[in-house]
């Protein structure tokens, strides 16, 4: 991506997310910057977890939100992680190395093992 | 190059063998009953509407290589791919109840005793194709078998010829007091039977599990506009068979049995063989392919790992979701609501919110981010749009009228 390329919301939110190893983790709910020294608002972090989609929905129901789940599903990927941005957005790291998305290898371990033909090994 | 013609080949036959499910089948039998000829234009119509939408969504993942839902939410945002996504979990969940309540129904003409008993059978067989059986199964093994449904051919000509009375239903339908309403609820419940956003999602979804590029386009085209072309044929024939059987003796097709009368009067057993064995494989058929619609809806729109392909525990949140909405949609089955009358329920009700699941995805269709010189024409946009909103103002007309008069299937 070359220094100068400007960026709208549109370009992160709601893009998928993809590790590299092809894997598919998740969707861009939202996004953290940083006030940072000398003025600059740098983009942080993308957000992933209900709380962050429940907020774009409506603000009580991020409230609701909050207050049942408390953040625990809440995840954040630095912007250091991106490797490129276009409809998908491409990681540095593979799937296993990332909190988003764990919930595909949870269910996996946790329930989907115990149910024939499942794949799990 | 024989492979490609093969290829485009099946794509054609399976696209005819897979036209008719629980919604069509009940539709047409009812119109037919009922109406004579005069519904044969709702099909007409309603399969218009069907090859251009296919047509789209199999363009849309061939050029763009995008899944459906994540392009809806990427280019609506999150908040307004809710309102499609919930139109879709109403409508598909009555549908699957009802395409597992015909499959069951089929299995009782073969094996006797009451279909209930064999509902959660269905179930777990819709639920194991789901689970483990490859795309290209799911796909082509149920159509292949549909396309007995082509039998209902053979019934009109062991019938013999309509009477010239009969035929001249077609342009003008006859009308007993109080019929209007009945005919245009026939219409609405056709239309939504027929133009079936389920099939948009499960096309585009099936696009992208076979790696479709530009190259498939024309396989696309093919399988779109003569696959369904000619499927359509099979609902018109049931149409006809129902307003030459069964009209004249008054039976109205109320229940899944009294349609396979029609062909039991044409050909006898070997006739109500047919019938079964065409219901069982296309109700089969869209059952398992509606519940991969929805599990692909929620899965790409929520950018999760997704696939038939691949093994559950590789896609896990996408086998699990498909798994509680193939349970959600068990249960309503269980709440005693005949077939017939679900079917009838998830097809007026399709074609209400026809404008909700389709019109973003006819917005998506014009984005040349996407689509590049492969957006759509604008007399695309203009037929897709007329049918759907026909369909929704005789759908806002009549179902009002139905539920005052208690009526409806």
């Amino acid at each position: 991506m070359s220094e100068s390329e400007m960026l709208s919301m549109r370009d992160l939110m709601d893009n998928q997310l993809e590790t590299a190893d092809g894997r598919m983790i998740g969707r861009v709910a939202d996004v953290e910057a940083e006030w940072r020294d000398g003025g600059e608002l740098v983009l942080a972090n993308l957000v992933t977890g209900p709380q962050a989609l429940a907020g774009r929905v409506a603000h009580w129901l991020e409230v609701v939100m909050r207050f049942v789940f408390r953040g625990r599903f809440e995840r954040t990927i630095p912007t250091s992680e991106i490797e490129g941005i276009g409809p998908t957005i491409k990681l540095r790291g593979r799937a296993e190395e990332y909190l988003v998305g764990q919930s595909d290898r949870w269910i996996a371990r946790h329930i989907l093992r115990y149910i024939p033909w499942s794949g799990y090994w | 190059m024989s492979t490609r013609w093969l290829q485009v080949g099946l794509g054609v036959i399976t696209a005819i063998g897979s036209f008719v499910e629980v919604g069509s089948v009940t539709t047409a039998a009812q119109a037919g009953a009922t109406f004579g000829f005069g519904l044969i234009w709702a099909v007409v119509l309603g399969t218009c509407a069907l090859v251009l939408l296919l047509d789209m969504s199999g363009r849309f993942a061939a050029v763009s290589k995008r899944t459906y839902a994540g392009a809806i939410r990427e280019r609506f945002g999150f908040k307004f791919y809710l309102l499609p996504l919930s139109a879709a979990l109403v409508t598909n969940c009555l549908l699957l109840a009802a395409e597992m309540g015909g499959t069951s129904i089929a299995v009782s003409l073969f094996l006797g005793s009451e279909w209930r008993r064999w509902y959660p059978i269905v179930a777990l067989l819709v639920w194991l194709a789901f689970w483990r059986a490859p795309f290209k199964l799911i796909e082509n093994g149920p159509a292949l078998l549909g396309l007995l449904a082509l039998s209902f051919w053979v019934g009109i000509f062991k019938i013999g010829v309509p009477s010239p009375g009969l035929v001249s239903t077609m342009w003008h339908p006859h009308f007993q007091q109080g019929t209007v309403s009945e005919y245009l609820y026939i219409a609405v419940a056709t239309l939504g039977a027929t133009v079936s956003p389920y099939l948009v999602v499960f096309y585009s979804g099936g696009a992208r599990e076979e790696k479709w590029s530009r190259r498939s386009l024309g396989i696309n085209r093919a399988s779109a506009v003569l696959g369904n072309g000619f499927g359509s044929l099979t609902a018109i024939a049931l149409v006809i068979l129902s307003a030459m059987v069964l009209k004249p003796l008054n039976i109205g097709a109320n229940t899944l049995n009294e349609v396979g009368l029609s062909m039991a009067r044409a050909m006898g057993p070997v006739g109500s063989f047919m019938f079964a064995a065409a219901l069982f494989a296309t109700c089969f058929g869209a059952a398992v392919e509606v519940l991969l619609a929805m599990s692909y809806n929620i899965a790409q729109g929520f950018g999760w790992e997704w696939g038939e392909e691949k093994q559950p525990a590789e896609a896990a949140r996408f086998n699990t979701v498909g798994t509680l909405f193939l349970m959600a949609a068990f249960i309503v089955g269980l709440l005693g609501v005949d077939p017939v009358q679900l079917t009838l329920y998830a097809t007026t009700f399709t074609a209400l919110v026809l404008p909700i699941s389709l019109f973003p995805f006819l917005i998506v269709m014009n984005d040349r981010e996407y689509l590049g010189e492969q957006a759509n024409r604008p007399w695309m946009n203009v037929a897709s749009v007329v049918v759907l909103l026909i369909a929704f103002v005789i759908a806002v007309v009549s179902i009002p009228l139905m539920v005052l008069s208690g009526g409806g299937g």
